[in-house]
């Protein structure tokens, strides 16, 4: 048996294509790959593919490929964070290994059970947070859904009784256990949600964004609930689009995209990569293309990305430098004239999110 | 403070651990049903007007001195016909209502989301189906009631036969009508979009099981088609229990082929949720809404 917490060998998920999918990005991974940001290429050709069969629901025989060879050794007591941007395969990976979906290749094992052979015994072993708010019943009380959820992970009734009270003490929503859940504010729903995933202490936790949607100082508490849950000695795999979050948070992060890890390692390993380099950070008004491609041009200069910010004509152009002095002049140079105006400028330290543009040529949030 | 967490979780597998998840999704449904109350109106209203439809059509046609219902009596074999009609819209209804309560329960919840957290559990899932019935079947039998009160009242119909035997009737015609349901629950998951069954099926048993006419009235292939609709012989043993004073054995003809189209039904609607189940496992069903 493996001493893992979680083990994934090459997972594979591979779905019936639709081509209604609000992000069906792993079919038409962006063209270009690194140093080119080339949003608008790839939104040109999902529109093309999606011609191909203007009418009919479902094209027979098309797959979608959603998680495409996944790897994952988790230890125990460890806090693994997985990041990557909407529709990189996250939620599909946890619905794999809280066995909703069965894997179209590869195998995992979950705190040493088989996830398809032994799914039962893997649900026994796992607290899982999906779908937030929406997973509990509104018509229900907090508690009244405690009690029910206890139910169904056949905690025996004096125990459960009294986790459900130590629970709602925790989540601080003692005041108002009784109330319909409807009731609640987002923050609260979520907090039932949690509960419910710690109910049976289950040494695993999967949790899949779990501040999604929560205001910033909900999100700070839920954090550090989390790190204590760590304490405790719960294993726990999180998912996350927010860097900051899985830069926090976790031990080890994987870095996913368009179904694969492509990066693995701690935090600090996966900064270090870039150590050498540096994020040149301007503030531009006037943008437009041809001074990208002028500024991408210069020797030493990589992973160039732009985005505009608000509605004004103000936009943040990041790009990666092995020797900012050298690079610098050259690059006011040709931002100077043509109605663009450099508004500011800074070389900032590289965060999680230059590695992620460095590993994959594009931003984790548009 | 702990720091290292035992590998088993609280949960204590087991039979009666399984049959207390079943109690508590019964609990949580009867809870819900209790928090909506529009199904009060609903309760008193529907078994008055349905059947007053095709009551006031019978008045019209039977002449001003009532003398056409005679004919009725001759071919029915009724005394009453305002309970002879009252008993076929109300199994129509109770079909009808099956279909939607029954057959939507599971696509609702995947609507709300909570359906994946059920899934997410140990618990056996046939028990998330199989307890919405509950607190349908006493809202059901609340219906009924109801409408044997108000056209008890009302209208006086009065019964020639036990009660009991109505009962034993509509209990033994009780899998065949949720075994269909479950198998329709199943394939609302799948497909998503199935109102056109529903309306598919209720005009068959509109047509077919004779909710307002003796079925001999019918052609002879439509006689034989009806033989396959368990409605047919619930509408005809509630009618012979009701108005005949049937006894057991007079109503052995409709027993049997209810319990045998239960089975039948029980085993298609748990194939149904098994084959349901396996695809959502492949293809993500659960989650989609
Ligand atoms: N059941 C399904 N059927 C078909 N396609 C699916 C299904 N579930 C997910 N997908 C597709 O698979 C891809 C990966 O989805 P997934 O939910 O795993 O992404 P994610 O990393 O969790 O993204 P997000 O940040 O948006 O939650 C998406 O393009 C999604 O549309
Ligand atoms: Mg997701």
């Amino acid at each position: 048996m493996s001493d893992f917490a979680i083990e994934a060998n090459q997972l594979v998920k591979k779905f019936p294509a639709r081509p209604g999918t609000s992000n069906p990005s792993p079919l038409h991974p962006s063209p270009g790959g690194r140093g080119d940001g080339g949003e608008g290429d790839s939104e040109g050709s999902r529109k093309l593919k999606r011609r191909h069969w203007p009418f009919g629901r479902r094209e027979p025989k098309a797959m979608f490929t959603a998680v495409n060879g996944v790897d994952l050794q988790i230890q125990r007591g460890e806090i693994f964070g997985l990041l990557g941007p909407n529709g990189a395969g996250k939620s599909t990976t946890i619905r794999m290994l809280c066995t909703l979906l069965e894997p179209t290749s590869g195998t995992a094992r979950v705190n040493g059970f088989d996830i398809v052979k032994q799914a039962n015994d893997v649900r026994r072993s796992l607290g899982t947070l999906l779908a937030g708010e929406r997973s509990i019943y509104w018509k229900l009380s907090g508690r009244e859904n405690l009690e029910y959820f206890a139910a169904l992970y056949h905690i025996p009734q004096p125990i459960a009784k009294n986790r459900v009270e130590e629970l709602i003490e925790r989540m601080e929503l003692k005041d108002r256990a009784n109330e319909l859940v409807e009731k609640y504010s987002t923050g609260m729903r979520q907090r039932v949600a949690v509960a419910k995933a710690l109910l049976a202490r289950p040494p695993i936790l999967l949790l899949d964004e779990p501040t999604l949607g929560l205001d910033p100082q909900a999100a700070r508490r839920l954090r550090e609930l989390i790190a204590e849950l760590k304490q405790e000695g719960h294993t726990i795999l999180l998912t996350t689009h927010y860097m900051e979050e899985a830069d926090l948070l976790s031990d080890r992060i994987g870095i996913i995209d368009s179904g694969k890890v492509i990066a693995l390692d701690t935090p600090e390993g996966l900064k270090h990569r870039i150590e050498q380099k540096e994020v040149i950070r301007l503030e531009v008004t006037g943008w437009h293309d041809e001074i990208a491609d002028k500024l991408k041009s210069i020797s030493g200069i990589e992973n160039l990305i732009s985005r505009q910010e608000g509605e004004a004509d103000l936009w943040e152009v990041n790009m990666q430098a092995h020797n900012s002095r050298a690079a610098i002049p050259r690059i006011v140079e040709h931002i100077s004239g043509n109605g663009t105006r450099l508004v500011n400028m800074n070389i900032v330290k590289p965060s999680l999110e230059d590695v992620f543009i460095h590993l994959t040529g594009k931003a984790l949030r548009d | 403070m702990e720091t290292s967490l035992s590998p088993r979780s609280l949960g204590q597998p087991g039979f009666l651990s399984d049959l207390r998840a079943f109690g508590a999704v019964l609990l949580r449904e009867w809870r819900i049903f209790m928090r909506y109350p529009s199904w009060m109106i609903a309760l008193f209203i529907w078994p008055l007007i349905f059947p007053m439809m095709y009551i006031l059509t019978g008045r019209a046609l039977s002449g001003p001195d009532g003398s056409g219902l005679e004919v009725f009596t001759q071919v029915t074999g009724a005394t009453d016909f305002i309970g002879y009609i009252v008993i076929g819209t109300t199994v129509w209804m109770w079909q009808n209502i099956v279909l939607w309560d029954v057959g939507f329960s599971l696509r609702n919840e995947q609507m709300r989301g909570t359906l994946e957290s059920n899934w997410l559990s140990p618990t056996w899932r046939f028990s998330y189906l199989l307890g919405h019935t509950g607190p349908q079947i006493i809202s059901m039998l609340m219906f009924i009631g109801i409408t044997a009160l108000e056209f008890g009242l009302l209208f006086g119909v009065k019964l020639n036969g036990s009660v009991w035997m109505i009962l034993l009737v509509m209990l033994a015609a009780i899998p065949a009508i949720y075994g269909l349901g479950f198998a329709f629950a199943s394939l609302v998951i799948t497909v998503k979009e199935a109102n056109a069954f529903v309306f598919l099926i209720r005009g068959l048993v509109m047509i077919f099981c004779g909710i307002t006419f003796p079925i001999s009235l019918l052609p002879g292939w439509m006689q034989s088609f009806a033989m396959w609709l368990p409605p047919t012989y619930l509408i005809h043993g509630m009618r012979a229990a009701a108005f005949s004073n049937a006894g057991v054995t007079e109503l052995l003809p409709d027993l049997i082929p209810l319990a045998l189209f239960g089975v039948l039904w029980l085993i298609l609607g748990y194939s149904a949720f098994l084959l349901m189940e396996r695809r959502a496992r492949r293809t993500g069903a659960i989650g989609q809404y």
